[in-house]
């Protein structure tokens, strides 16, 4: 008979949240176990999301620069990229980053253990290795923090040959000339860009009239004008006739209005499916949603009080910074430590190319909440720093209640986006006025010092 | 394969006869003919041999009035060595592809199916004379083993949510060298019987000693003469120790299962589907149990594929 062991906290899952949570436990001095289905830790963010496609997109920002400074070195770009050699650095950056984690996990005292879970009752877990062996785990508290894989939708075949997902295109060997993305959400955004900065002719394909719904239009409307500039093509307000591929050598896309898409490849990029299936969610006394996700309240807890949920299992944001601190709060909610304030100043980064970001309020959103807004700009090719490093299609806006002083969103778009939006969260968080941004002094020349001219853009719009 | 003992799996046609009886050399002779493969392989340019029939039916299928540019790809696949030879030589400077070439779905994309037919026909008249008088079956076995060991790759790829194509080429080349091989021993051989009036025959056993010894220099540097991708050359250095592979660890750990598979494919053993199971490159995939029992549930389709592709 399997012995049932017993811990504080059982987390499943080690991405993001799954070991945020554990840590947060364990350093509260309670008795957790990590149970991951890979071999190595970090989830699907280390080893098939996040960190392997900021290593392509990182290979992709090196060739457009050096396609940019071409004629200055005397070099032109090598035709025929391997994808292989513009990973180069992949197994690197993701050994070393699991490595880093599985230390932190160990150096903490979190036993870790390779398997399978599924419930067996509201209270205990059954976990199966990869040889099949069972083992009993029951804890007072347990967060699930399965993750999330690429969704196939039923209707397109994907067959990680022709018609890949964002899994498998990592793996792809060569560049195609040309690749058609189904979808206009985040993933289907950064690998569009990346390709087409490869020079892969790309065609984004989405219900939407433009991509990236959520975020600030003018941003985004760059990133179309950029994305254009390398050679890609976004087509809005279709939905899919059908996808196939003609047994040589193309997939045919075929859209609503009839047109047919032909293309070497195919990215299937419509969004993702929570890992619940293997769960048996029903013993748990809990079921997924509609969504096939798992439903949670504020604290990140399930129907079942004994049963977190954190990270892409609940659903959006689903953005790893995010999953962390769900992680955090779910684990510290538990064991009744008290979270802490919530915020609403949770930055989104977006790897396209160019980059975007944002925290707080659009400007649609600061009109709605504050009957007004005052909107300050700066485009990097204003700013010393944006000709000097080459980068002069980037825009800061900064967003401000009605009379101007009360900052309420920063949003940007351009290389270096990601890192400057943590001076505007800085700003948020310590609710600063515009003023500050005019009173202060930046090192000259940054790119931080277009918050300096967005802010003076409001000043000058100020009511008087 | 790794530092864990597994239970012991067959390699490719061990138990086969891979030449004629005839008695085998004596030990200080198996030295001296080893050392022959040795310096045959230190110098000169190993070509793969082909399997003949191919460039007739690919003449036969050109000179139909309709030809399909799918059947052409899917005749080429049905010999590696030929597979390969086209990829090569679609990759030459004769051909400037503006990339490489790595499949032939792509080649036939790029270069059109004329272009595509001469390559077959030029490889095939090319390579035409390298038979291995007295090893066609052991040539036939390590083809069909190749060809299965893609195969199972391009399976063992599809539940990793892997890429399927990659995974098929360094399944499919993985143990390349051993064609190749088979040539050189010969060569060697037929050297030192000369020069022995007859004596010292390779053995079975001789003959699985050469290859395992060499076939993974030979398959590298046929590689590299073929500019294969990275993760090919990988494959082929790495599949039978994944675990010492400083990249493509994954590419290299799918073509050593896949050799597994394709060994039981060869060789119907009993006590497989425990063994597998107990493999370290099972545990280094995550394949949990129901996985392999869908590995398992491919192997009547591949077999069914490998012998309707087996000329």
């Amino acid at each position: 008979m399997t012995e049932l062991r017993r811990c504080d906290v059982l987390v499943i899952g080690s991405g993001p949240a799954g070991q945020k949570a554990a840590i947060q436990a364990v350093k509260a001095g309670r008795t957790v176990v990590l149970i991951e289905h890979e071999r190595a830790v970090g989830g699907a963010c280390v080893h098939r999301g996040t960190i392997p496609s900021k290593t392509l997109r990182e290979s992709a920002a090196q060739a457009t620069r050096l396609a940019r400074d071409a004629a200055i070195w005397g070099v032109s770009p090598r035709a025929g990229i391997e994808v292989s050699s513009l990973m180069a650095r992949l197994d690197q950056v993701v050994s070393a980053h699991a490595h880093y984690m599985g230390r932190q996990i160990d150096r903490n005292g979190i036993e870790r253990h390779h398997g399978r879970a599924r419930f067996v009752s509201p209270e205990t877990v059954e976990m199966t290795t990869v040889a099949g062996e069972r083992s009993l785990f029951t804890a007072d508290v347990i967060v699930v923090a399965t993750g999330s894989r690429p969704r196939n939708p039923p209707e397109i075949p994907i067959d990680h040959e022709n018609v890949l997902d964002s899994d498998s295109i990592l793996s792809m060997l060569y560049l195609p000339a040309s690749l058609t993305v189904l979808g206009g959400g985040v993933i289907a955004s950064e690998y569009a860009s990346i390709f087409a900065a490869l020079g892969v002719k790309v065609t984004m394909i989405d219900r939407a009239d433009r991509p990236l719904k959520f975020m600030d239009g003018e941003l985004v409307a760059k990133f179309v004008e950029a994305f254009q500039r390398a050679g890609g093509t976004y087509i809005g307000e279709q939905t899919l006739g059908g996808v196939a591929f003609d047994g040589v050598s193309k997939v045919l896309t075929t859209l609503s209005d009839g047109r047919v898409v032909e293309s070497d490849k195919m990215l299937v990029a419509l969004g993702r499916a929570a890992n619940v299936d293997e769960l048996n969610l029903g013993a748990a006394g809990l079921a997924a949603n509609a969504r096939g996700l798992l439903a949670v309240d504020e604290h990140c807890r399930t129907a079942n009080p004994r049963v977190y949920a954190v990270g892409d299992v609940v659903g959006p944001p689903s953005l790893a910074a995010t999953a962390m601190e769900q992680g955090r709060r779910a684990a510290r909610h538990a064991l009744g430590l008290g979270e802490g304030a919530g915020t609403e100043t949770i930055p989104i980064g977006i790897y396209t190319i160019p980059e975007m970001a944002s925290v707080g309020l659009s400007e649609d959103e600061a009109k709605k909440r504050a009957g007004a807004a005052l909107v300050g700009r700066a485009r990097f090719d204003e700013v010393a720093r944006g000709q000097i490093s080459g980068i002069t299609d980037g825009l800061l806006k900064l967003v401000a209640d009605g009379t101007g002083r009360k900052l309420l969103g920063v949003h940007i778009v351009g290389e270096g986006a990601t890192e400057l939006v943590h001076v505007g969260q800085m700003a948020l968080l310590g609710q600063m006025s515009v003023d500050a941004f005019v009173e202060n002094i930046f090192n000259f020349p940054t790119l931080a010092e277009a918050y300096r001219v967005a802010a003076l853009d409001i000043v000058a719009k100020r009511p008087a | 394969m790794s530092t864990q003992e597994p239970a012991p799996l067959t390699g490719p046609g061990s138990q086969e006869a891979f030449s004629p009886a005839t008695p085998g050399p004596e030990p200080g002779e198996r030295e001296i003919l080893r050392r022959r493969v040795a310096d045959r392989l230190g110098t000169g340019t190993i070509a793969l041999p082909l399997l003949p029939q191919v460039a007739s039916q690919v003449l036969a299928l050109t000179s139909q009035p309709k030809v399909d540019a799918l059947q052409l790809s899917n005749l080429i696949h049905r010999d590696p060595a030929l597979a390969g030879q086209v990829l090569r030589i679609a990759n030459s400077p004769a051909y400037m592809p503006s990339m490489p070439i790595v499949s032939l779905q792509q080649a036939v994309a790029r270069l059109g199916m004329e272009t595509v037919t001469e390559i077959v026909l030029a490889a095939s008249l090319q390579s035409g004379t390298f038979k291995v008088p007295g090893y066609e079956g052991a040539l036939k076995r390590l083809w069909r083993h190749g060809l299965a060991s893609g195969l199972f790759a391009k399976e063992i790829a599809r539940l990793l949510r892997s890429n399927v194509e990659s995974a098929f080429l360094c399944g499919l080349l993985h143990a390349v060298g051993k064609p190749a091989l088979l040539q050189v021993v010969a060569d060697a051989q037929r050297d030192r019987t000369r020069e022995q009036a007859g004596r010292g025959a390779v053995t079975d056993e001789v003959l699985r000693e050469l290859l395992a010894e060499f076939h993974t220099g030979v398959g590298l540097r046929i590689a590299t003469s073929w500019a294969l991708p990275q993760a090919v050359v990988n494959a082929i250095a790495f599949h039978a120790a994944f675990e010492t592979a400083s990249a493509n660890r994954r590419e290299a750990a799918v073509a050593c299962l896949a050799d597994l598979f394709a060994c039981e494919l060869d060789e119907p053993q009993p006590s497989f589907e425990a063994d597998i199971r107990r493999q370290p490159v099972v545990a280094e995939l995550n394949l949990y149990p129901d996985d392999i029992a869908q590995l398992l549930a491919k192997r009547p389709a591949v077999a069914r594929t490998v012998e309707s592709m087996t000329l």
